[in-house]
């Protein structure tokens, strides 16, 4: 095939190898950058490759920096997020995929609409009422703020999978004596399994990603999360590219995994609650 | 008295109602009757204060139309960048999973971190861009790319470009890999030309992924905080700056409360108009 039309494969490989360089060369610049002395980074002309390779930016941000309390705070709150919404959105789930209820479409349209509203409205008032049940720069504030982008998610996510698994599996169920409860927990559950899984992670990311939430409900600076705890390094005189990088190389070594090892089942949780065929 | 069946379902789903009433629902409210001055002031009374001074801030109507530009753009290029290596990915190339990796990368990425890659890139005198251009002699002297308020948003719709248009491709390549091989036969005996059986096959069998890839992408565009706040911080100036950078400066650097609150309203309204086709569409075919 490839020698039927060479035009066309020289042009097919020739854009293929532009796009290798144009998504990696940004890695490739952060991780290259980690890797150099203080003065070398900000070197002008600046070097490609570093001339003596070290680690010394990671050690620092290790251990001068607060970043294994960022590191921990983050997986605390990402993780915990996860669990949380993934665990209450599969009841919600399963509501919706097996009940057939007055004012299912008009909740389901509600649930999905939810995803729609941008964080910085609710921001504000998140502040004030935070405040008010003194959960203002608590981990726990900022994990139950940041359910209100994954649970809305999580639910559609996952019942995508709850309605691929055949009715007939719960009827028998029924016919056993089995309640829906029961039902929902030990025979939908072990079958989506797969799914719950990519629902968990993607959650997680979610709120891993998070700057807008941490920046405006946390104020300590123990309590920041990596992303936060990151941008307010840029620009601090002390703080070099370095350093900056080597952090950066780790917070996205977390999600870049993730995604990689659960490519298959996010693009079918993004476009099953869309584009059943 | 036992429930009727169909009713159990609303206990399945009460625990995420409850949920996202009070901490969605609830905040949500709060912002629009924050933005009308009737909570959390001294003398709470219906007003149209904040809507009226949004028409005569210069800095609010410069930021809305960053707003516009900056999700038109970007949506638009993760579409075309996005289309384009969908199709590339559905060749019969060799290393396909690997360059399908490849091509996913960029999205994994958070935002606000993009955000920190890019500035570095750009930087004056360490950046790799002005390296680069250097080299191959483009530029005669280093620019000054994000201290220049003509060329920072551009270099911000850059790097968002680069970070998000992965998603649009996956999205894009899920619809590709869907399209019955027959129709292109067909198309085939019947003599059309390759070009031909892109607009009449490809495209309208892509249409749905396009909506939905072009629905979703504006409502994240739309939202996108953490890349512009570590990139730029909105500036020089307001030239890079969009609605949602705006509205937390007004609540939280200015404590302007009720002004941010109408500012997000705006925001908020926008987004709500641009998803109502994946409303529908998704609803429809539950």
């Amino acid at each position: 095939m490839v020698l039927k039309r060479p035009l066309f494969w020289i042009f097919v490989y020739a854009a293929l190898i532009f796009m290798f360089f144009f998504n990696l060369i940004p890695f490739f610049w952060m991780t290259s950058s980690s890797l150099k002395t203080d003065y070398e980074v900000i070197d002008y002309p600046p070097t490609i490759l570093p001339q003596t390779v070290t680690f010394g930016a990671y050690t620092r941000m290790w251990t001068q920096e607060q970043f294994f309390q960022y590191f921990l705070n983050s997986v605390t709150v990402s993780s915990t997020t996860a669990f949380f919404s993934s665990f209450v959105g599969v009841f919600a789930a399963y509501g919706f995929s097996r009940f057939f209820f007055r004012g299912r479409t008009t909740l389901m349209t509600i649930f999905l609409a939810s995803q729609m509203i941008p964080g910085v409205l609710l921001v504000g008032p998140y502040f004030k009422m935070l405040s008010y049940v003194a959960l203002y720069n608590t981990l726990a504030g900022l994990i139950l703020s940041q359910t209100t982008i994954t649970l809305p998610f999580s639910i559609w996510m996952l019942k995508g999978y709850v309605d691929t698994v055949p009715l007939a599996i719960d009827q028998a169920a029924m016919v056993d004596g089995a309640s829906r409860l029961r039902i929902c927990l030990t025979i939908i559950l072990p079958n989506i399994l797969p799914g719950m899984v990519a629902t968990i992670i993607f959650a997680f990311l979610l709120s891993w990603g998070d700057l807008l939430w941490a920046l405006c409900l946390i104020s300590d600076q123990a309590k920041q999360t990596m992303t936060l705890g990151i941008t307010q390094l840029v620009g601090q005189f002390r703080v070099q590219w370095s350093e900056i990088m080597a952090a950066t190389v780790i917070v996205t070594l977390v999600p870049a995994t993730l995604y990689l090892l659960l490519q298959r089942y996010l693009i079918k949780g993004f476009t099953e609650g869309a584009v059943k065929r | 008295m036992r429930i009727r069946e169909n009713h159990k379902g609303y206990l399945f789903i009460l625990p995420a109602f409850l949920l996202l009433v009070s901490i969605l629902g609830f905040p949500a409210v709060a912002a629009v009757l924050q933005s009308f001055n009737l909570i959390w002031v001294k003398s709470p009374s219906f007003s149209l204060a904040s809507y009226q001074r949004l028409l005569g801030d210069a800095e609010f109507l410069g930021t809305l139309k960053n707003t516009v530009i900056f999700v038109g753009l970007t949506v638009s290029f993760h579409l075309l960048i996005g289309l384009g290596v969908a199709l590339l990915l559905n060749l019969e190339i060799r290393n396909k999973r690997f360059f399908r990796v490849i091509a996913i990368l960029p999205w994994t990425v958070p935002d606000v971190i993009g955000g920190l890659i890019w500035k570095f890139m750009f930087d004056t005198l360490p950046g790799m861009i002005n390296a680069m251009l250097l080299e191959f002699a483009v530029i005669s002297r280093p620019v000054d790319w994000l201290g220049n308020p003509k060329l920072a948003f551009g270099c911000l719709i850059f790097a968002e470009t680069w970070r998000g248009y992965p998603f649009a491709m996956l999205i894009l390549l899920a619809g590709l890999q869907a399209i019955p091989k027959e129709q292109y036969e067909a198309a085939e005996i019947d003599g059309a030309s390759k070009f031909k059986s892109f607009f009449y096959i490809t495209l309208p069998n892509l249409k749905f992924m396009i909506i939905i890839a072009t629905v979703l992408d504006t409502i994240w565009e739309s939202r996108l905080f953490g890349m512009i706040y570590s990139m730029t911080g909105g500036g020089p100036g307001y030239s890079s700056q969009v609605l949602s950078l705006l509205t937390y400066k007004h609540y939280f650097l200015f404590f302007n409360t009720s002004y941010a609150g109408a500012i997000a309203v705006v925001l908020a309204g926008f987004m709500f108009i641009i998803s109502i086709p994946y409303l529908v569409i998704t609803m429809r075919r539950d």
